[in-house]
């Protein structure tokens, strides 16, 4: 487990315990100016503002500490990948209702309006009353919320569970996101510069059966495509599929793709060597 | 002996609000920047939106700027700078130099000899 489960998971993992989902901890020091930041009509500033200044804040990407610390402590603000059973595990811990919109890092950097982020419900009565320019945000139930975990899983969108702080009474699970390595721009902080603090990696690793592999597909596997992070690798010689555990962040995608069941998910602590991986 | 401070170099682009005027009319930038595959512009209101009453209610109502996020990412395409219509973005490159090693210690000239002429680790 992580060191977020390890502390505040109390057993198991930190987006796994209830007490992280505590009304009072989304009111208390620490967490409530992120809260009111996602959820009010400061989001865009406090979002797309925090992405503008990535290039002040990283004079050499040789050393992204100063961005990755600024991330957790000025923001109070971070992103662990999550496989779909965990988010649908997520799911059930909240309340509902759930707040389908728009990601801001595709619709403030030009694309068509995508509805990726599932906010929680701590901002939904904030959200609705505070930015009513956002004309098509949804309210989701529980049973919707989790239909659209599952298709984003189908087709290839990253689940990942984002806090509103660590603190010492917790960290309180807040939003959902569904990321791409192209178009998100904190998996893209991770990925390019190396900020751990804006995407963990998630508590599993994929790995890949061979047998079940040589059974499948004959052409250029749908697995392939799914993997954001470059794990997923294609061996000429054996002619199967073969995922780096180095370089797994254990999002499931790949899982979703293979037809032959031949993707296995996992925990990470199941290699001695990625204990301190994340 | 001065700390010797390394920066990643980037190419750096000049923003003229002024005459951009509201960015969510044009967004031209942004389309080619995007277009470009590099998706390195976007566009943030100018100020966070009242609340209440006088909230805005279409995203068109509220003002916007342009703003750049990842500029490691930019390679000077001034594709951008050509679809302005306001001619309001300004691109500089960084000066051109050939690959060289990082210094980590500003003095020690080679290995372990300081420009002092002390050495840092005997040979024998």
């Amino acid at each position: 487990m992580c060191k977020y489960c390890v502390e505040y998971g109390n057993g198991t993992k930190w987006y796994l315990n209830p007490d992280n989902y505590r009304d009072e901890i989304y009111k208390a020091e620490g967490h409530e100016n992120t809260v009111r930041m996602l959820g009010g009509a400061e989001k865009n500033t406090f979002e797309v503002g925090t992405m503008a200044q990535i290039d002040i804040m990283l004079p050499d990407l040789n050393y992204a500490n100063t961005l990755s610390m600024a991330l957790e402590n000025m923001t109070a603000h971070g992103g662990q990948i999550v496989p779909l059973e965990d988010a649908l595990k997520i799911i059930d811990l909240c309340q509902e209702p759930f707040v389908l919109m728009h990601c801001a890092c595709r619709r403030y950097f030009g694309r068509p309006d995508v509805l990726r982020c599932l906010f929680f419900w701590p901002v939904a009565d904030m959200a609705l009353k505070e930015r009513p320019w956002e004309t098509d945000t949804k309210l989701l139930t529980r049973e919707e919320a989790k239909a659209f975990e599952r298709e984003c899983d189908r087709t290839g969108f990253l689940h990942s569970i984002w806090h509103a702080g660590v603190n010492s009474d917790g960290i309180p699970a807040i939003v959902m996101c569904h990321c791409t390595s192209t178009d998100c721009i904190p998996t893209k902080f991770r990925l390019s510069y190396g900020i751990m603090n804006s995407q963990r990696k998630g508590e599993y690793v994929s790995v890949v059966d061979p047998v079940r592999c040589k059974q499948g597909c004959k052409e250029i596997p749908l697995c392939m495509q799914r993997c954001q992070f470059g794990a997923m690798r294609y061996n000429p010689i054996d002619r199967v599929q073969y995922i780096d555990p180095q370089a797994c962040y254990g999002c499931g995608l790949c899982r979703a793709a293979c037809s032959q069941g031949a993707i296995k998910l996992t925990d990470r602590s199941s290699f001695p060597s990625l204990v301190d991986n994340w | 002996m001065e700390d010797y401070i390394y920066t990643t170099p980037r190419p750096v682009i000049y923003y003229d609000a002024e005459s951009c005027g509201n960015a969510i009319q044009c967004l031209k930038c942004v389309q080619a920047c995007l277009d470009t595959g590099h998706n390195l512009i976007g566009f943030m209101n100018t100020d966070s939106p009242p609340i209440g009453e006088n909230a805005p209610g279409r995203l068109e109502d509220i003002h916007h700027m342009i703003i750049f996020s990842g500029m490691i990412n930019c390679n000077g395409c001034k594709k951008c700078v050509d679809a302005c219509p306001k001619k309001a973005l300004t691109l500089e490159m960084p000066e051109q130099r050939s690959p060289s090693p990082k210094v980590q210690r500003a003095d020690t000239v080679f290995c372990v000899i300081n420009r002092d002429g002390s050495v840092t680790i005997p040979r024998d």
